[in-house]
């Protein structure tokens, strides 16, 4: 073979081993990364339009005066000025070129951050920190354990990503797992608030101290169990995990306690639901009422079980059947707590539906009013914030921030409202 | 007709049939789709294969938020593909591809013609990743390093002389010009036509034949230069052949 036609073959063989070396994205990956995305448009949506405009011209200037001194050290390297940094010490291992956490010695890592924050990894975990900036830090976990301690500052926002779950912190203390050949994944709080995001948890889950979180893609399986309590209780397991799913981007309200008293008083079919809410088959609770008929579903279904169709409902974007399910339950028990909390669900509910986002101000001043201290007042106040800057203005919405702000310092629109508050 | 303007010129709006749309209907007022803050929808409504690209073009610069979700699930997997490719690093590409939807959602407002949506994305995620690629040229000119990393996971796979031939391969790609690596990268891996990488990087057809020359002939150069390598795809040329 001539030696033009021996490179070429030679290229054409690389060619295909690169052509074959990428697969296409998992449907889990597609999510993480629009979780990602999303996460990026709010950041970038809450800052002032003037920081936006004025960013690249900052960016310039910054670039500009960088450089001068970057150059330099290159030609006179003796002048070289240390860069600033975000982490301040690692221990066990070190930090490569993109973020890549290399363990040196087998005996885990640990980084500490200047503003106080730890992060320890476990030996032989894998992981990356995507990005390290004044607005926080993200860290991928590709697998092993890794425990963090967050110093609380409302305008950072530190995350984990573990497979297609998003683990959002803001001052906090725990512990995430990730496996990848089990595809399991294990959230342990001991003091602050995470939201864990991603398949089978739904919208946004948010733990509460002393709570384990596991779940499991393979077996399509959510359990959380509390410090103290016995975890091998499948009811309790369920219930807590019916009632997480049951709140996304709420607090869990059922204690295990609670859960493990109400448990054995429901009926079968409400357990079945209740579980099948947990493990994200969704589609099973709207497939039986379906068959059963709507209307006389509305009509029969006990207040446990409207709770859980409505949530089914909702996190299949079916904004009328939801609707429908929070309405029969106002109605029809009228004097529950349900029938409160089913104020506020509505206002989400609307939320989701075209030109519904001035009835779901309405429910939600309907909730405030009737429940100022409720199990929701916070994410009411904060909804109420948001959609009132939406369709009112900043300047509306300021007086609420400053409100939420007073009532609510760590909740979880204290960010969005000091956004408000700054642009004044 | 900019996309932009139809927004301006408030037009019937452009929606699927179904009970499941999430319209804002109080945009607010730039070309960026603006979620609300919490929470993330993590529950993918179902695909919405009656949307045309023009329409979801449309819906993108009304700010309509499911179009957030439906242009990442229609475009994301090429992106992410392509940028894999050019950079070597999954994770890298996932990081580049929210970056490209963050451009693409800021520009979508100069899209002339809407029916030509994918090309536009892809034209954004060809100047993302230039843009990255003279990132990195730069940052390792001024910091004295190559690029030093773990390979990703999703590299490392069962057949070692494939994952050799990989690496060798970036650490040549990484000795071309951002210009000459995106020409070669399209061609060979990507497999566009020189019009097609011409019309999607913005220069002249000239211009790319002559980029790819010149990174084809270096990458041949070099992988004759080393004889490993070299070695490696003969041996991988003659299990072909048997």
């Amino acid at each position: 073979m001539r030696a033009p036609e021996r490179a070429e073959a030679r290229l054409a063989h690389l060619t295909e081993v690169w052509r074959d070396s990428v697969k296409p994205p998992h449907p889990a990956e597609l999510e993480r990364g629009l979780v990602g995305l999303r996460l990026r448009l709010s950041a970038d949506a809450a800052r002032p339009w003037f920081v936006r405009r004025m960013m690249p011209l900052a960016v310039a200037v910054v670039v500009a005066l960088t450089l001068a001194p970057l150059l330099g050290s290159r030609f006179f390297p003796g002048s070289r000025r240390a860069a600033p940094v975000v982490v301040a010490h690692v221990v066990g291992g070190k930090i490569l070129e993109a973020g890549y956490l290399a363990e040196v010695g087998g005996k885990g890592m640990e980084l500490s951050f200047n503003e106080g924050s730890r992060f320890s990894l476990t030996p032989g975990t894998r992981g990356r920190l995507r990005t390290v900036s004044a607005e926080g830090v993200r860290l991928a976990l590709d697998r092993g354990a890794a425990s963090l301690r967050i110093t609380p500052n409302h305008e950072r926002h530190w995350s984990v990503e573990a497979g297609p779950f998003v683990v959002s912190v803001t001052g906090t203390d725990f512990t995430v797992k990730w496996d990848p050949a089990s595809e399991e994944l294990a959230v342990k709080l001991r003091q602050g608030r995470v939201a864990v995001s991603g398949p089978i948890v739904g919208d946004e889950l948010v733990l509460r101290p002393g709570q384990n979180l596991t779940v499991n893609l393979t077996k399509r399986e959510t359990v959380i169990s509390e410090d103290g309590a016995d975890p091998a209780s499948a009811a309790s397991a369920a219930e807590a995990a019916a009632s997480a799913a049951a709140a996304p981007a709420m607090r869990v309200a059922t204690s295990a306690a609670a859960s493990a008293a109400s448990a054995p008083s429901a009926a079968p079919g409400v357990r079945r639901w209740r579980e099948a809410l947990a493990s994200g088959q969704w589609d099973r609770i709207l497939a039986d009422v379906e068959r059963d008929g709507v209307e006389a579903s509305l009509r029969t279904l006990s207040s446990d079980e409207l709770f859980a169709l409505a949530d089914a409902a909702r996190y299949r974007r079916r904004a009328d059947l939801a609707r429908s399910a929070l309405l029969a339950q106002r109605e029809r028990f009228p004097n529950s707590s349900r029938a409160l909390d089913a104020v506020f669900l509505l206002g989400r509910v609307e939320e989701l539906r075209a030109d519904g986002k001035p009835r779901a101000l309405q429910r939600y001043d309907e909730y405030l009013a009737r429940a100022p201290n409720g199990t929701y007042a916070a994410e009411a106040l904060g909804r109420r914030m948001i959609l009132v800057k939406e369709l009112e203005g900043p300047e509306s919405a300021r007086r609420i921030a400053v409100e939420y702000l007073r009532r609510f310092p760590h909740g979880s629109y204290a960010e969005a409202a000091h956004t408000l508050e700054r642009a004044r | 007709m900019l996309v932009g303007a139809a927004r301006d010129a408030k037009p019937e709006p452009v929606l699927p049939s179904g009970r499941d749309c999430t319209v804002d209907p109080h945009p607010w007022g730039r070309s960026m789709p603006q979620p609300s803050r919490a929470p993330l929808a993590l529950v993918v409504a179902p695909p919405r294969r009656g949307v045309t690209d023009a329409e979801l073009a449309l819906a993108l610069a009304a700010g309509d938020d499911w179009a957030i979700a439906e242009a990442w699930q229609r475009f994301a997997p090429l992106v992410l593909s392509t940028a894999e490719r050019t950079l070597g690093s999954k994770s890298d590409a996932e990081d580049l591809a929210q970056e490209v939807f963050l451009r693409l959602f800021r520009k979508i407002g100069t899209l002339r013609d809407p029916a030509s949506l994918r090309s536009f994305v892809y034209s954004v995620a060809v100047r993302t990743l230039k843009s990255e690629l003279r990132y990195r040229r730069l940052k390792a000119w001024l910091t004295f390093r190559g690029p030093e990393s773990l390979p990703d996971s999703s590299h490392t796979s069962p057949n070692l002389e494939a994952r050799d031939l990989l690496q060798r391969l970036y650490a040549l790609l990484d000795r071309l010009s951002p210009r000459d690596r995106l020409v070669f990268t399209l061609r060979r891996a990507e497999s566009m036509t020189v019009e097609e990488i011409a019309a999607t990087m913005g220069i002249s057809v000239s211009t790319v034949k002559r980029s790819l020359s010149h990174g084809t002939a270096r990458v041949s150069h070099w992988i004759a230069g080393e004889p490993a390598l070299a070695e490696l795809l003969d041996r991988g040329l003659e299990r072909k052949r048997e």
